[in-house]
């Protein structure tokens, strides 16, 4: 029997975490006044030692012991053969996953949580608040905080808080004090209920609620987490990468094509950013971020400084952007439709480091349903994305009559996210693909802004 | 106001659940439809010209240009707002 999974043991887990902006040149993102953001205009919400891995350029960075136990519980995670995925295909390719679905919420996310959770806890914070549309952030920073004896306050929006109370036991189940917003506990959400005591919410109202309850608390013991686009939650992430080289040197193979999905950049970046390193280094590795191609904001769009609203009172910040006035096509992929990507990955991106693909809608789903009948696992939406590019370059290793080594993240699992599978059997779903006129008019609304230096990291 | 389509339903991909387009047209940010409007609706109906038709002018221009904020600005911006809340 061939090997299907190949296992570390913990002894084995990396202790470091890379940090990728030691090899880089960022642009820093830009206030209204055109200079820098300074870090401590989030000291408000997050500590220190997280801020400072915010803008560390040091390119190892330790993993505390505390943080190695809690991944342990579910770290290392395995690197799995998709047998009977080539075997359907019929490629020569040979097709790797890491399987991040096994974490106790289901995805990647408890790995930047959990460090943040500890980064809180030896700061002297008691409390991390955060908000939560359909929960998984509010699971997996749940979870987190359970480990370290933090309170967690996660403020969910009233309209799936009514639709989803398995997401709010889940996070009850890990202590996590899940409630409905907008809530009497905070001034943004009583102004919402003053406005209207029968408000089903919205996430906007459950961000300002979050970052209030962390921004008000008098005793400072209170602050505010993210799971996505930022630095440090990219760097924690990096602990997927790293192992996977481990694992892969186990087994004498190296990538020829990695591959995730991209959206706000943290799933992707934690495969793929070690692995970035090695191809600084000279490796010739084909690194694919995945999005959908009903909004292609790094696959088409120009590299520019971009607003963060449509007022321009909020900084800015290199990326990747369609501009203020591009309308994204409906996908059902919530991690995947984030405006501008992590400007790391959008850096990386602009530089020809990693080249973005998109896929459709439908492709992805045909392609996670494809999976799930070779492999079993049933694909979060999001990770479907990746997927279809995997079988895309399956097949094109086939007709190339190369034995290339396919490596992809497999960010989570959808059991919770059924509804959509539903949607797509019974043809619900529709694609839409921007074309160049539309792009083009797109970009017009960039003409008044400065283009960022287009810094080379080599 | 033309409310013939508030029962219509579809998936949020914000919040990851069902949503009416009753939802979106009253819960978005500042008393505005949800920025994802017309993202969401424009291949189910005319999302566009029913909302040209139902929103002060102002409003829809405010929608069409709208578009989500990266995460960061978001904070920044937020952490200023909720500080001035609470004086």
């Amino acid at each position: 029997m061939e090997t299907k999974k190949i296992l570390l043991t913990e002894d084995e887990m990396p202790r470091q975490w890379y940090n990728i902006l030691a090899d880089i040149k960022l642009n820093p993102p830009l206030g209204p006044d055109g200079n820098p953001v300074n870090p401590e205009a989030l000291a408000a919400v997050f500590p220190m030692n997280l801020i400072e891995q915010e803008v560390s350029t040091e390119r190892w960075i330790d993993i505390p012991e505390e943080v190695l136990k809690v991944y342990s519980i579910w770290r290392p995670s395995p690197l799995v053969r998709a047998l009977a995925l080539e075997k359907a295909l019929d490629t020569p390719a040979k097709i790797y996953f890491n399987n991040e679905s096994l974490s106790p919420p289901g995805s990647h996310k408890p790995n930047t949580a959990v460090p943040q959770a500890y980064y809180n806890k030896i700061s002297g914070v008691k409390k991390i608040t955060t908000e939560t549309g359909a929960g998984q952030w509010g699971s997996a920073l749940s979870f987190a905080c359970s480990q370290f004896g933090l309170e967690c306050k996660i403020f969910m929006v009233r309209i799936s808080f009514d639709q989803k109370p398995y997401r709010k036991s889940m996070m009850a189940v890990w202590g996590g004090n899940c409630v409905a917003s907008p809530s009497n506990e905070t001034k943004a959400g009583r102004d919402a209920l003053e406005r209207d005591p029968d408000t089903p919410g919205s996430l906007g109202i459950a961000i300002s609620e979050a970052i209030e309850a962390a921004v008000s608390d008098e005793t400072g013991q209170t602050r505010y987490a993210l799971g996505s686009v930022l630095n440090h939650v990219l760097l924690h992430q990096t602990i997927v990468g790293l192992e996977t080289k481990k694992k892969m040197e186990k087994i004498g193979q190296y990538p020829d094509v990695i591959i995730g999905c991209a959206g706000g950049g943290s799933n992707f970046s934690g495969l793929a950013l070690p692995f970035v390193s090695d191809k600084l280094n000279g490796k010739q590795i084909d690194i694919y971020p995945v999005e959908p191609s009903a909004c292609p904001t790094i696959t088409r769009a120009p590299f520019v400084y971009d607003h963060g609203d449509t007022a321009a009172y909020t900084p800015l910040l290199p990326m990747h952007s369609l501009g203020h006035n591009f309308i994204p096509a409906p996908i059902h992929a919530g991690g995947l439709r984030y405006h501008g990507m992590a400007p790391i990955v959008s850096q990386l991106v602009s530089e020809g480091i990693m080249e973005a693909k998109a896929v459709t809608q439908l492709e992805a789903y045909k392609a996670g349903i494809i999976v799930a009948r070779t492999e079993g696992i049933i694909p979060a939406p999001e990770t479907n994305h990746a997927l279809a590019c995997v079988i895309d370059e399956a097949k094109k290793a086939k007709e190339e009559g190369k034995e290339k080594v396919i490596l992809f993240n497999w960010s989570g699992h959808g059991l919770l996210d059924l509804v959509a599978y539903d949607d797509y059997f019974s043809g619900k779903m529709k694609d839409y693909i921007l074309s160049d006129e539309e792009m083009l008019k797109s970009e017009e609304v960039f003409a008044n802004y400065p283009k960022p230096a287009l810094l080379k990291s080599r | 106001m033309d409310t013939s389509k508030d029962n219509l339903e579809r998936r949020c991909p914000r919040l990851g659940g069902p949503v009416s387009f009753r939802y979106c047209r009253l819960y978005g940010d500042n008393s505005l439809p949800c920025w994802k409007i017309l993202d969401c609706w424009w291949e189910t109906f005319d999302v566009s010209t029913y909302l040209k038709h139902n929103l002060p002018e102002d409003q829809f221009n405010t929608i069409v240009n709208s578009k989500p904020k990266p995460k960061i600005t978001s904070i920044i911006d937020l952490i200023e707002q909720a500080k001035k809340r609470n004086g």
